[in-house]
């Protein structure tokens, strides 16, 4: 933070000391529907001059009510919902919540179950991240890149399409594995697919990673310190950007991961940049681990892939937290229930929320024309906010 | 700063009030070959504004990249508002406080305009219709031209949705057009949700 | 490579979930899925009919479907309406192109969903390492002796008797807590058996 506020005093000492030049703050409106905005955030920046003095994210223009709405759905009917929040990940979002009841039921779930939803979950973030790494260059003024980004994620989302039947909401998860059993010849395709996306992936790098007008917009701005990042509980991506190491997949092993060699990527410089590069290796990591869960899967002993369930399904009374490291930071689902077969209260502890808030700490003494810059970095699903 | 474009709101409820507007006397009179050049040229060049809300805004993208790539159908995805623009899509959840800007830069589209809703959330509010800020479709706010089912619809179910406006576009006449949208365009008295009425102190 | 769309059709996956189609025949109208529906978007109306008794037989009763009908502009197609179906009446068809200028229109009725059933594709065969399919392990086993006879239900659906011990012993749930140990007694109205169903030709048998 320190640099930052550096800058502002150091902007405000200039138009104290030049009392001719001096403007009058002006409140400038983002949004709530803006061109640069993926959905609809609004931001509310006081401005000195092309300064940013003051900047407060509005939310709640997405607002649905999700929360409320699965106090009064099964378990089942809650998975549908939850992929909704945030529908760039809609497949580690379902993971959150019946990992959640499988831990209150005490349910042990299928080794097959437990890969394949492994190898989803890294297909879904591969997937979440290339619609950044589009549409971030998109925002800073390269329409070029989103439309190789898209020709990778049509050619993922055909696989996940292929198991699951849908393309962005994918429905697959079920309390105690998954919905169905893998098409044959499925694990070729995948391993296909990451193929593919891998190599064709330094076409997208390639052309923008090491664009000049790129690193001059990005590099040095936005800076976001760790202290802020503990401060407001950034996670994911943005906050291993900043030095913050921490991984939950690493850290606090959930699903198979805890099997897998995974790669924490980490930047220290914490701008805009770094951030970036911070979603373009998690691509190769990502990739690299969908490789080794398709290789581990075609070694795993004949099995089903879901549990037998009772008709109506009742988790115990009790309460329990469970959080996944999704693509854009830490998912936490807060699980009450009270022996029914609705949750009392399931409570969404969703990363992009967070995030946003350090909008606040961040803006302040950064231009206008670099705040598109930051907010495109901070790497934000509207739904996931405002759930 | 208002939320709500009050004085054509107003229009919204009076519709004769305000001179029938047209393309010219030409369309007017227009014998049916020239009605056909002039549809035929307005069905082809739709500059579309992407109300993007919710997870049917990434399937509009994918629509709008090259494997669907829409602008094969002279849907031209640039335009840089609404002013510029012709069809509105409207993809994703409508929530009760974002129903007022929608209804705003839907006024502020230039005659003749179209909307397509595109997915379960702006059809009918979808998977959140029983939620206690979600409008309960976008029809109640704008008129609608093309309902695209699906939840998210796939890129190729909104490329059909577009084929189905080109046609409904082909048969038309602009005065059947205007006097179309007035009649479905929800007046103020349908709008039966509190959000929706002109906020009483503007924030 | 752009997909030439309304000159080429795409090719979907037989899992995709497009459109949901009806077979009138296989459905008894026991509400499951106008049930668990997450946005109750299913309307089902019937009534009773009460057959004829077989000689000697008491009279039988069963369910006649009146009205079937799916709100495509409400369904966020989950497909748990498919995968409660006891009686395979659901099926899904990878069409898409139905967008309509009214939106009433977009509440398909019974014979428009019955009309969906051409375009539903087979079913896709399953991975090597997949359990095989139930109907398979049955086909197995050396017939059991005739305990089952004592079910009261008159087999409605050929799989459903013989699937329960098989595949408690294959997947038990570890500790249970309050998990009752073995599911509810179907608590379908059409549990008390309706005489064998017709099943039409066209969809496939679901294996799942």
């Amino acid at each position: 933070m320190a640099n930052v506020t550096e800058n502002r005093e150091q902007v405000v000492g200039i138009g104290a000391g030049a009392k001719e030049l001096a403007t009058e703050d002006m409140v400038l409106n983002i949004g709530p529907q803006h061109p640069s905005t993926h959905g609809v955030l609004r931001l509310r920046l006081t401005l000195d001059g092309e300064r940013i003095s003051q900047a407060e994210p509005i939310v709640g223009y997405m607002h649905r009510g999700a929360e409320k709405l699965f106090e009064v759905r099964d378990y089942r009917q809650i998975i549908v919902l939850a992929n909704r929040h945030d529908w760039l990940s809609a497949f580690a979002n379902e993971l959150g919540v019946v990992l959640a009841v499988e831990r209150m039921l005490g349910m042990e779930v299928p080794i097959r179950a437990v890969w394949t939803r492994t190898l989803l979950a890294e297909l879904n973030r591969i997937l979440n991240h290339l619609m950044f790494l589009g549409s971030y260059p998109l925002e800073v003024g390269a329409i070029t890149p989103i439309f190789y980004a898209f020709r990778e994620r049509e050619t993922l989302q055909a696989v996940m399409e292929e198991i699951s039947g849908g393309r962005m909401h994918y429905m697959f998860n079920r309390v105690g594995g998954l919905k169905e059993e893998l098409p044959q010849g499925w694990l070729d395709r995948v391993a296909d697919a990451v193929h593919q996306v891998r190599t064709r992936l330094p076409n997208l790098e390639n052309l923008i990673h090491g664009n000049e007008i790129f690193r001059a917009r990005t590099r040095g701005v936005g800076i976001l310190t760790p202290e802020a990042i503990m401060q407001y509980g950034v996670s994911g991506p943005i906050a291993r950007a900043s030095g913050v190491d921490f991984d939950l997949r690493r850290d606090e092993p959930y699903l198979a991961y805890g099997e897998l060699p995974v790669k924490v990527v980490t930047r220290q410089e914490g701008d805009c940049l770094a951030r970036f590069e911070c979603l373009l290796d998690q691509v190769k990591v990502s990739l690299d681990l969908a490789d080794l869960c398709v290789d581990r899967m075609r070694g795993l002993p004949q099995g089903p892939v879901n549990q037998r369930l009772p008709k109506v399904l009742k988790v115990p009374e009790g309460h329990t937290y469970a959080w996944t490291e999704n693509p854009l930071g830490i998912n936490g689902y807060y699980l009450v229930s009270r022996g029914e077969k609705t949750p009392w209260r399931l409570k969404l502890r969703s990363a992009s929320y967070n995030n946003i808030q350090a909008l606040k700490e961040m803006l302040p003494g950064q231009l206008v024309a670099d705040m598109i810059a930051i907010l495109g970095s901070m790497f934000f699903v509207v739904g996931d906010i405002d759930k | 700063m208002d939320c709500m474009p009050r004085k054509s709101e107003n229009a919204g409820m009076a519709p004769t009030d305000l001179p029938m507007p047209s393309m010219g006397p030409l369309s007017r009179v227009a014998p049916k070959p020239m009605r056909f050049i002039l549809n035929w040229g307005r069905r082809y060049s739709l500059w579309v504004f992407n109300f993007g809300l919710a997870c049917c805004a990434i399937e509009f993208i994918a629509t709008s990249m090259s494997r669907h790539d829409f602008i094969r159908f002279g849907v031209i995805p640039f335009a840089n508002g609404p002013r510029q623009a012709d069809l509105m899509v409207v993809s994703g959840t409508v929530s009760d406080k974002m129903a007022p800007a929608v209804r705003r830069l839907y006024e502020q589209m230039p005659e003749p305009k179209y909307v397509i809703s595109f997915g379960a959330c702006s059809n009918s509010g979808g998977p959140y219709w029983d939620s206690y800020c979600v409008t309960k479709g976008v029809d109640q706010i704008v008129p609608v031209d093309v309902y695209v089912p699906g939840c998210p619809p796939r890129p190729e179910a909104l490329l059909n949705g577009i084929i189905r406006l080109q046609e409904k576009i082909a048969a038309e006449s602009l005065p059947e057009r205007y006097t179309w949208a007035r009649s479905h365009s929800p007046s103020g008295e349908t709008l039966l949700r509190p959000p929706l009425n002109p906020p009483e102190a503007p924030v | 490579m752009t997909r030439q769309y309304p000159e080429v059709q795409p090719e979907l996956p037989a899992r995709s979930r497009g459109v949901i189609a009806l077979v009138e025949e296989n459905c008894t109208s026991c509400m499951l899925c106008a049930r668990e529906c997450p946005d109750w978007c299913i309307y089902i109306d019937s009534h009773k009919e009460t057959l004829p008794s077989p000689e000697g037989g008491r009279a039988r009763t069963r369910n006649v479907l009146d009205r079937f009908a799916i709100d495509f502009s409400l369904c966020m197609y989950c497909g748990i309406c498919i995968e409660v179906c006891p009686f395979d009446a659901l099926f899904w068809s990878p069409e898409f192109a139905y967008s309509e200028y009214d939106i009433r229109d977009l509440l398909h009725e019974k014979d428009r969903l019955g009309g969906w059933l051409e375009s539903v594709p087979p079913p896709p065969a399953h991975d090597e390492k997949a359990e095989p399919a139930k109907e398979l392990q049955v086909a197995a086993r050396p017939p059991r002796p005739a305990r089952d006879a004592g079910a009261p239900a008159a087999a409605p659906a050929r799989e459903r008797p013989v699937r329960e011990p098989r595949a408690a012993a294959v997947r038990a749930i570890k500790p249970p807590g309050s998990l009752p140990k073995r599911p509810d007694p179907d608590p379908d109205p059409e549990g008390n058996g309706s005489g064998p169903r017709p099943t039409r030709g066209e969809p496939p048998e679901n294996v799942t």
